[in-house]
């Protein structure tokens, strides 16, 4: 700490806000093998998003020939944020996976 | 990313491909949601890539390890994360010197690189004096960190940015635009680097200075420059945005240094923009919009055919969002003297702004993918530019603001404005009074 040519300190406010602390929550266990797994393909409406899921699903399937696979296809950057209306349908897509391989095209 | 965390919280395991670049972008995403430890996958695919075979090789040397993301056991921490350390430092963070001052904030990231006036218990408390809210009041939690907006740590922000107490309702509105609007954070953090563009109404503009006439958005007025500023720094500090760890803009925007103006009432033929959005005119406010992208050019003639003419044949397809037409006070005296009202403006841009048939021919483009997310516009999609929607009702808009002068502009991108009534405290004229005659006196040479 130093003073200025005038020797004054300066006894600064904090800029940076509080937030209240938010549950946290682990991730959900994994498969033990994708083989004849349903596998959900997300992709947001950014335009590399669709293209980078055709080539892992092509690959998925070359490795597991028995996995299935399901598009959702969002028409924003977040369906679960942005697209209330289609909640429904989110949801019900989400029930008949076993897991989800997302592209968000960033 | 949210919709990755939606779904593991829906207890399927997800794994999530992203750019190498975005790898702070998508844990900041998601610890917001309470699943700080996430399963992303890595890759090498540039931003809004067009590019298969890129593509292809990228997701190809990676795709191993979405098996493995989908499929490794858990590590005790992803099966249950450890609450951080709250950044939620003390209120005195710090004292030293004005240079130590701007130095420690600087490495903190508190700031946008410019100096700051140090925010001391003194300064924030007459900041304060231009709300008769309690310094303690929460104005609004901003997404994605969901930091409290304070009036106190607007406040401080306000002080840090230079601004005056005077400018305290317009801030306290802003926050509150902020707020309102859902997208605001994904803005700010989008890598179309929009930047917030903040139009002043009503008497507060001139209460306090705010430039509407000549250079209304360029640097010398205190209100233009600070009250962007300060927004700026609200959304790095309390909005938890901060530059190539949340906000991935690629190009970056000047306009996020301060981007004001406030609307030239006094010479405007239309009705001013707080009214058309539903306040009185005696009412003060401001609206927020997020531009990408601002142009100016000098139309093919300053009356309405002219002016007209160079808008419709200026807009590309490849826009995301609001178009904003930026009139002088003479271009829209034009325009009110021939009988056009804004109304009338909007519907004939929207109506008449197609893309011509042979558009992307010419360009050599054939594919079928559409250049604009919201309206669909693109090679072998729809040839309007404008697509008014349930999201975006009313997809151009006219500001009117700056001299005399024949230059025109736009500003384009972003979703609908949102304007906030501003509160002034009970004892404005005295406040005002205090502050007002804070203005520039240039000498003549």
């Amino acid at each position: 700490m130093s003073a200025d040519n005038a020797g004054i300190l300066y006894e600064m406010l904090s800029p940076w806000s509080e937030a209240d602390p938010i549950p946290l929550q682990g991730l959900s266990p994994r498969l033990d093998d994708l083989a004849g797994k349903k596998i959900g393909l997300l992709c947001n409406n950014k335009r590399a998003a669709p293209v980078i899921l055709d080539v892992a699903e092509r690959l998925l399937k070359e490795k597991y020939p028995t996995a299935e696979t399901s598009y959702f296809h969002a028409r924003t950057f977040s369906v679960s944020s942005l697209e209330r209306d289609r909640k429904d349908e989110f949801d019900d897509w989400i029930k008949g996976l076993d897991a989800v391989i997302a592209s968000v095209g960033d | 990313m949210y919709d990755a965390i939606y779904i593991e919280k829906a207890g399927k395991p997800t794994v999530t491909f992203a750019f190498e670049h975005f790898l702070n972008d998508a844990m900041s995403a998601a610890s917001s949601k309470g699943m700080p430890v996430v399963r992303v996958v890595p890759e090498t695919i540039v931003s809004e890539s067009t590019v298969v075979a890129d593509i292809e090789k990228a997701i190809t040397a990676v795709f191993d390890d979405a098996v493995a993301a989908l499929t490794k056991p858990l590590t005790a921490e992803e099966k249950s994360p450890q609450p951080r350390e709250q950044e939620n430092p003390p209120r005195i963070i710090f004292k030293g010197s004005l240079e130590d001052v701007n130095r420690f904030f600087y490495q903190r990231g508190w700031t946008d690189g410019l100096p700051i006036i140090p925010p001391t218990e003194s300064a924030v408390a007459e900041m304060c004096t231009g709300t008769d809210l309690p310094a303690d009041h929460i104005v609004a939690e901003l997404e994605p960190r969901r930091g409290k907006a304070t009036v106190e740590k607007i406040a401080i922000n306000a002080v840090m940015a230079g601004c005056l107490p005077t400018y305290m309702p317009l801030l306290i509105a802003g926050v509150e635009c902020l707020s309102d609007n859902p997208v605001s954070g994904m803005m700010a953090a989008s890598t179309g680097s929009f930047s917030p563009f903040w139009l002043i109404n009503g008497p507060v503009a001139k209460d306090i200075n705010a430039r509407a006439t000549y250079g209304a958005a360029s640097p010398g007025d205190i209100a233009n420059a600070t009250i962007g500023r300060a927004l700026g720094l609200l959304t790095k500090n309390i909005r938890g945005v901060r530059k190539q760890v949340e906000d991935m803009g690629v190009l970056g925007n000047p306009g996020k240094y301060t981007w004001v103006a406030a609307e030239n009432e006094e010479f405007s033929p239309f009705e001013p923009q707080h009214v058309e959005r539903g306040l009185k005119k005696e009412d003060s406010a401001i609206t927020l919009t997020f531009p990408q992208s601002f142009q100016q050019m000098m139309p093919f003639g300053t009356d309405a055919k002219g002016i007209l003419a160079t808008v419709i044949g200026s807009i590309v397809p490849a826009r995301m969002g609001q178009f904003i037409l930026l009139l002088t006070p003479a271009h829209a005296r034009s325009f009110a003297d021939a009988g056009w009202t804004k109304k009338a403006i909007k519907e004939y841009i929207v109506k008449n702004a197609v893309v011509p048939e042979d558009y992307f021919e010419r360009l050599g483009l054939d594919g079928s993918r559409a250049f604009d997310r919201g309206t669909g516009s693109g090679p072998g999609g729809t040839r309007d530019i404008f697509r008014p929607s349930r999201h975006d009702p009313d997809p151009v808009q006219v500001f009117v603001y700056g001299g005399f002068g024949s230059w025109m502009g736009f500003a384009q991108g972003g979703p609908p404005p949102v304007t906030r009534k501003a509160e002034l405290p009970k004892d404005w004229a005295k406040l005002m009074a205090k502050y007002k005659n804070i203005v520039p006196n240039y000498i003549r040479y």
